[in-house]
Formats: structure tokens, sequence, C-alpha cells
């Protein structure tokens, strides 16, 4: 038994090592390199500015042709639940009691839309092995049905959880996430149809740059109000969705992510293990060293040895 | 013929006039017109010239001041809002200056973007006279000196997401934030969309989905498929649940249960 497992630990430590040395020795060849668009359009939520409601989600329905939700969008019960975007709704508006008191002691809500990110580098796109996701120019990150083949890496790969998947669709079933309107805004050039339509202009729409000295400016000239953070700022490297909030963030539902762009370790590790011609060797002599171990520990087995201790 | 067309011609053009109704009953081409007219530019010529409908004129200098863009005010004076209220004060600008005593908000700016919700009927002079203060609402002022000091909303505020004024909001928002703003801090008016619009009642060639020559039920069906609130709501009514006698329809005479939801025909 102990000689079983000092043997598949020696065969993993060679192989670790092997994997290290390709990894150490490649990052100098081939670091990390960020494929962000330099400038993108971004759009900065303002959740002190957030009413509630929900036209957005109403104008997301209407552009994208999403089905018919079961509560009409007037329904405000329907915040009374904290819900996902799903491949219903790209987009859905949450309602929070953080804790502040109006000057009556009632309870101020704190309303949080939520939708894809629209990562710099994102996680999603890196995870997609076939290329149909992929961060545009302008900012979106855009989704090509045509070159999908159902894997849903994406899904688990997103650290906001945000691609959904039409499960009850058996013949033509597709990831289904916030588009940022990549026609209306590219080729219309419209706006995107949440932003056109908020009533309080919570969304400001922009290059990200701008929209980041916005969000610093409004934080710094009302210091009160604001919390001094920029989601999206550094969060998974850089969104181009950003948001500034009056209550600290992980109050009002946003979960904490590294700050690094999380496709920075998967790239590298991917590339490391494939960039060099001998790198199927070292992983076949792992598998060969796996193989060896477990053989022997049968033939030992048939054997009724009991020579391992 | 002629006669009773042009009639209810004026009829519909006045129920627009009136509320844009006429294109949630009839539905029909005509009310369309009508009420696009009324909602859109230009005061419709289709309507005054009956001689026979009256509208209210400042609802008609209302409708077509609302339809004005004007230039767009680049550079404001910046100045804290109290030593502005003083300003205002001192020179003595109040109610008796107020040229427009009710405005209609119907920009073709925010028409741009989109038509779920009609215009919002303002009473200025109302306003002004509650709040005492005209520097509440005209928060600033344009840097040209000649200009006057208190402007339309609109002058400064127009397409939001200005590149050079990234702190200047849109149209729409600006109503947004200083009306329910306000009302929330003063704990009075409307805050809620129904409670300064009307909702405009969507294009429902594009909604309904029916056969070409559809059954009844499946007329009842495809509207309780939106409208489930308002089926359930008959179904409580005296309509619905009424029993009685029914002397005068034929046939039905010793008939007792006679709501729609036993033996009930339509017979009227
Ligand atoms: S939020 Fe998720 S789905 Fe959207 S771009 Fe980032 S990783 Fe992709
Ligand atoms: S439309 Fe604007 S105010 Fe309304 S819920 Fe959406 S973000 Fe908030």
């Amino acid at each position: 038994m102990e000689l079983n497992r000092r043997v598949f630990l020696k065969c993993i430590g060679a192989a670790g090592a092997g994997v290290a040395g390709a990894a150490t020795d490649s990052t100098a060849v081939h670091a990390w390199e960020s494929r962000a668009p330099a400038d993108p359009l971004g759009c900065l939520v303002d959740l002190n500015r957030c009413i509630g409601c929900r036209k957005c989600e109403q104008a997301c329905q209407t552009v994208n042709k999403l089905p018919q939700p079961e509560q009409p969008f007037d329904d405000l019960t329907v915040l009374d639940k904290k819900r996902r975007p799903d491949e219903r709704a790209y987009t859905v508006v949450n309602r929070y009691y953080p804790g502040r008191r109006d000057e009556r002691d009632q309870l101020v809500p704190t309303f949080v839309k939520v939708q894809c990110m629209h990562c710099q580098d994102p996680a999603c796109a890196s995870a997609c092995i076939v290329g149909a996701l992929t961060k545009k120019e302008n900012g979106a990150v855009y989704y090509d049905i045509s070159k999908c083949i159902g894997c849903r890496y994406c899904m688990v790969a997103c650290p906001f959880e945000i691609p959904a998947y039409e499960y009850h669709n058996p013949v033509t079933p597709r990831v289904m996430k916030c588009t940022f309107c990549y026609e209306r805004v590219e080729n219309e050039g419209k706006l995107p149809g949440c932003v056109g339509i908020c009533p309080v202009e919570a969304m400001t729409f922009g290059r990200r740059s701008n929209l980041l000295k916005i969000a610093k400016k409004r934080i710094e000239s009302d210091p009160g109000s604001y919390v001094n953070h920029v989601y999206g700022e550094h969060e998974a490297g850089g969104t181009s969705w950003l948001y500034i909030s009056g209550v600290p963030f992980d109050r009002v539902g946003f979960i904490q992510v590294p700050h690094r762009p999380l496709t920075e370790l998967a790239e590298t590790i991917q590339s490391s293990l494939f960039s060099y011609l001998w790198s199927p060797i070292v992983l076949f002599g792992m598998l060969g060293g796996i193989m060896r171990a477990f053989g022997g520990k049968s033939d030992r087995d048939i054997n009724h040895k009991g020579e391992e201790s | 013929m002629i006669k009773r067309l042009s009639g209810a011609i004026a009829v519909l053009a006045a129920l627009s006039a009136i509320g844009g109704l006429a294109a949630i009953f009839s539905g029909g081409p005509a009310a369309q017109d009508a009420r696009a007219a009324a909602v859109k530019s230009e005061p419709a010529p289709a309507e005054p010239k009956t001689g026979t409908v009256w509208t209210a004129p400042d609802q008609e200098a209302a409708k077509k001041r609302a339809q004005e863009v004007v230039p767009f005010v680049d550079a404001v004076m910046e100045e804290c809002q109290l030593c502005r209220q003083m300003r205002l004060r001192e020179a003595g600008l109040g109610i008796k200056d107020i040229t427009n005593s009710y405005f209609l908000l119907d920009s073709s700016i925010i028409k741009k973007s989109e038509d779920l919700y009609g215009p919002v009927r303002f009473k200025h002079t109302k306003h002004a006279a509650e709040l005492k203060d005209c520097a509440l609402c005209h928060h600033r002022r344009p840097l040209d000196a000649k200009a006057r000091e208190t402007t339309r909303c609109s002058a400064c505020h127009q397409e939001p997401f200005r590149v050079n004024q990234p702190e200047r909001i849109g149209l729409k928002a600006a109503y947004h934030q200083q009306c329910t703003g306000c009302h929330q801090e003063m704990k009075k008016g409307p805050t809620d969309c129904l409670g300064c619009h009307r909702k405009n009642v969507p294009d429902h060639k594009e909604l309904v989905n029916l056969p070409e020559k559809p059954e009844p039920i499946q007329v009842t069906r495809e509207c309780l498929r939106c409208h489930k609130a308002v089926g359930d709501d008959m179904l409580k009514t005296a309509h619905w649940l009424w029993k009685g006698p029914s002397p005068y329809t034929l046939n039905r005479s010793k008939h007792v249960n006679h709501g729609k939801a036993t033996t009930s025909i339509n017979n009227f």
C-alpha cells in the first residue's frame, strides 16, 4: 500500500517537475498577455440612482426578442425574490435592504441591475475551445451560435456565474447571456436597450476610460454618498461594466473575485503544456508512470503477496 | 354618408386629443394616425378645422411648445445653490414672472429612445406657488450674461452621455431625477410611473397571434394570455355571477340561473 502511494507520488512528482519546468521556461518566452481592447465602450451603473423600476429588463426583452416573463414587468412584487440572469432574461434587477435608514427610520432599498460584466479578458471566452465567445473591439463579449458546440465550459469558467443554457430547447440550444446589444451599438449606432430606457440614467454609457473618470469624480465630489470602490475597475482583471454604490458591495450581492484576469492562470498552463514539442512526452510519461504503478499493484494483488509494507 | 364619415373622424380626433383613447378601442388605421398626430409634432391639421371641436387653448400651446428644440446651452455658470437662491430672491424673481403656467413634457428628444408612456402634464405655476423658490428647479443659468436667468430644462439637458459634459444628464433623466427626487424628499406628489404618465398602449397588431378565422374561445384565450388579471376579475362581476329571472329574454323567461357563468348568451 505504502509503496503504491510512494510510486504514484514519485511519478506525479517527476511529471510535475517537468510541467513546472515547462511553465517557468515558457513564461519567459510566452508571458501571458492581455488581449483586451485598449478603450472599449462600457457602462457605469450608479446604484444610488437606480429606482428599481425594471424598465431595463423590459427593454432587454424587447430588443433581444426574449420570451415574455411569467409576471409582467410592471409587477414589482417580483423584487421580493432574488433572481439571477437566465436563459429567458439577460438582465434582472434585485432589491436589497443593506441597512440604510431614512429620517423616518424606514429601511432604504438598494436596487442592483445584474447582467454580464463584459470582462476585459473574459474567462468564458478563453474557456471556449471553439472560439464561439470573443471580446469585440467595442467592448462586447460576443457569442456566435454557429460556432458553439454546447460544451458549456463558459458557464463553469465565468466568475460572475452569468452564462445560461437553453436546456429546454433540444434542437438548437443556445448559451444565453447579455450581448451588450452588440449589433444595435456597432451597426445601428444606438444605445443598448437598457441604457436607452432607464428613466433616471442609472447607467452611463461611454468609453471605459471616461467612465472610470466619471465614477471617481462622483465618489470624490460626494464621499458621504459613495463607498470608495469602483466595482469592475480591477475585478477579474477589469470589466466593461462598472458599478458605484452607496453601500459596501458585499452587502448588495456582489461576489468578491480576484483582481487578476481569470484567464491568465488557465492560459499560462494551457500554453505551457502545449507549446513545446516535448510536453506530450511529459504528459505520457506521467500517464505511463501511473499505469505502471497501478498495474504493479494489481499484479501483486493477484499474487496475494502483501510485500508492499 | 360623407357627412357621417367626417363626423366619425371628428369624434376620433376629439377622443385622441383628450387622451389617445381612440387608439385603444378602435385600433383602426384612422385612429392610429390620429393618435400618432396627437402625440407627434405640429398641431394635426385635421383636428381643429371642423370648427365644432373645442380644444383647450393652453393645451394646444403646450403641445406646440413641447415640440420645440431650443439651441443647446453649452456652458453654465457655476455657483452654489445658496448663492443662486439668494441672487434670484434679491432680483425679485417670482410667480409674477411666469410666462407659461402649464407645460406638456413631451419632447422629441425623449421620444427618440422610447415611447412607453404618454407625456406628463406639468403645472408650472402651481409648483412655483407651493415651492416659492425658483432655484430649486432652475438650479443653473447659462454662462452667457445676455441669456434669461431661468431657461427651460431642455436648453441644458438634451441627449444623454455627452463626452464634453460628462456629468450633464439627458433630458429624460433630468426630469425624472428632479421630479421623483423632490417628490420623495417632500413626501408629496407621485413617485411611481402611473402617478404622472398614462401608459401608451402597445401596437396589438404585433402582439396578438390568432388564426385567420378564429373561434370565439380562441380569441378569449388569446386575450387572457396577457390580461389574466382582467379575466380573473371578470369572474367576480355581476355579469358572471348574476342569478335571477330574465322575463324579457325569448325562450328563457323561466330560467333563473342566468349569469354568463351559466346559461347567458349575448342578447343585447
Ligand atoms: S461576466 Fe462572465 S460571461 Fe460575461 S464576459 Fe465575464 S466571464 Fe464572460
Ligand atoms: S431602468 Fe434604470 S432605474 Fe429602472 S431598474 Fe433599470 S437601472 Fe434601475
